[in-house]
């Protein structure tokens, strides 16, 4: 057994429940990011406040990447995440699923990302809990 | 404002060239354009290079190797953009009085690039990029959705391909000259679902050069000189979370301001060269780009629109699809090819009777900006 690592740590914090995504919010505008923005590229403000960002988001599309990209095992399934409640549409791998429908409920949970000589690298992906429009 | 003019045009082959480096195939496409123009080299004032892998010196490299050395030299990256963005400086010096005649090469040799055989990625460090986002893979993404608001089949997203294939057998540049039916495009291995390996422009190595200069130089030269009536680069703005892929907002703010500024509509224009690195992205510029009205892409397609005979003809070259996308070379090698359409010189694939054409070249992509990243278009009449 190999030890496990997180990919970018800044980006995902443990709760009892299970992890969250990390971003940040405008202060003044109320505009969230993720990743973590230095300032908000709406008003310009810096003074910006951590935000964790809701575990549910909808399918908004996806692909399969059948042939290798980084130290990722294929196939490679990947989605664009919308977040309505921050209104932030984000990038992230899925986890393997017989098949994807735009519009599904999604919900974030850890998942290996890929294994290295001693090391499963963590991440997050996402996963189905409610197929297609809601 | 000075008007600017196209002098001379020339291109290398485009293909698997393992035995040319970048700046080699450009020398052979700056000697064209040099033999096009019918000028004595030492006379070019200025050089722009554009080249995006590997890239050193690249005007430097490839100016030296055909009697040019001791000017002005810059070299331009901007991603797919990078030809287009090179060909754009040379224009503003131009038209703004700094120089009166000048040439951009653009030149890449990506089958012995750093590279070879991989997927193109985005950019390093880029957290999408970290994610596993390729170029094939954001095509899969936006296909996904074309299918999804629009309607579209699989047959729908290939069509480009099967065009473009079948007008690259007319070029005698293309990397490709075999047409192909629209199963063995949609049946042929699977890179990034519903992206098949026929659905992706092939890793190529090539070089495209254009001479430009001012109206009175190019009368000394020629009879029938085409004019660059406008030369836009954009950059994509922030993203907005719910915007949709497929709109691309850059193609479409960039589109607006060319035919704004040339005063040209997409009704006027005879032909249209744009960016196809994977098939559905020539399928939604139709309406980004607003060849075709809103909700009209099915039918656009299906008329037989966007073929040589057709009302608006697109990638009459063969596109990405077919000539491959040395990254640097494309946006100047789309200049080259509208040149020759204009000029009555496109042979077998001539679009009859045109007078104004469209050159786009867009590509790029980074987390939090819309998509594509950046952007150049060119408007030429003759």
């Amino acid at each position: 057994m190999g030890n496990n690592v997180f990919f970018r740590e800044d980006l995902i914090k443990e709760k009892p429940d299970g992890i969250v995504l990390v971003g940040n919010r405008c202060r003044k505008c109320g505009k969230v990011f993720f990743p973590k923005a230095d300032f908000c590229n709406d008003c310009l403000n810096n003074e910006m406040e951590e935000a964790e960002l809701s575990r549910r988001g909808i399918l908004y599309s996806y692909t399969i990447t059948r042939v290798p990209v980084g130290k990722f095992p294929i196939p490679h399934a990947i989605g664009m995440i919308s977040i309505p409640e921050d209104k932030v549409r984000i990038v992230a791998p899925l986890v393997p699923e017989e098949e994807y429908q735009i519009g599904s409920e999604m919900e974030l949970i850890m998942a290996p990302l890929w294994t290295e000589e001693l090391e499963t690298v963590m991440g997050y992906k996402y996963k189905t809990v409610k197929k297609g429009r809601g | 404002m000075r008007d600017v003019y196209v002098l001379g045009v020339g291109q290398s082959m485009f293909g698997k060239q393992p035995n040319f480096m970048a700046p080699e195939l450009g020398a052979i496409a700056a000697a064209a354009a040099i033999k096009d123009a019918g000028i004595d080299p030492r006379i070019i004032q200025v050089a722009y290079g554009s080249r995006v892998v590997d890239a050193s010196q690249t005007a430097e490299d490839i100016m030296k190797r055909v009697g040019v050395a001791n000017i002005e030299m810059i070299n331009a990256e901007n991603a797919c953009a990078s030809g287009g963005t090179a060909l754009h400086l040379l224009w503003k010096d131009i038209t703004a009085g700094f120089y009166d005649i000048g040439i951009v090469v653009g030149a890449d040799a990506l089958t012995t690039s750093s590279i070879a055989k991989g997927l193109i990625p985005t950019a390093k460090g880029d957290l999408n990029g970290a994610m596993g986002i390729t170029m094939p893979s954001l095509a899969g993404l936006n296909a996904r959705r074309l299918m999804d608001t629009r309607g579209l089949t699989l047959a729908d997203l290939a069509y480009a391909s099967v065009k473009n294939h079948r007008n690259a057998c007319l070029n005698p540049y293309s990397h490709y000259k075999k047409a192909l039916t629209t199963e063995e495009i949609l049946n042929d291995k699977m890179i990034s679902d519903p992206i098949t390996r026929l659905m992706c422009c092939p890793q190529s190595d090539g070089a495209a050069a254009a001479i430009l200069c001012t109206r009175e130089i190019a009368a000394r030269y020629t009879t029938k000189p085409v004019k660059i009536e406008t030369s836009i680069v954009l950059s994509a703005p922030y993203e907005i979370w719910d915007e949709e892929v497929t709109d691309a907002t850059l193609i479409g703010m960039l589109s607006d301001r060319t035919y704004e500024k040339a005063g040209i509509g997409p009704g006027d224009v005879d032909l249209v060269e744009l960016h196809d690195a994977f098939s559905p992205e020539e399928i939604y510029a139709y309406e980004c780009m607003r060849l075709c009205k809103k909700g009209e892409t099915m039918s656009f397609i299906r008329s037989g629109a966007a073929e040589i005979g057709g009302s608006c003809p697109v990638n009459p070259s063969g596109g990405l699809q077919s000539l491959g996308h040395p990254l640097g070379a494309s946006g100047v090698r789309v200049i080259c090819e509208i040149t020759l359409q204009l000029r009555g010189q496109a042979e077998k694939r001539q679009v009859k009777d045109a007078k104004v054409g469209l050159a786009q070249m867009v590509g790029g992509s980074l987390t939090n900006l819309s998509s594509p990243a950046v952007g150049s278009m060119h408007i030429l009449t003759i």
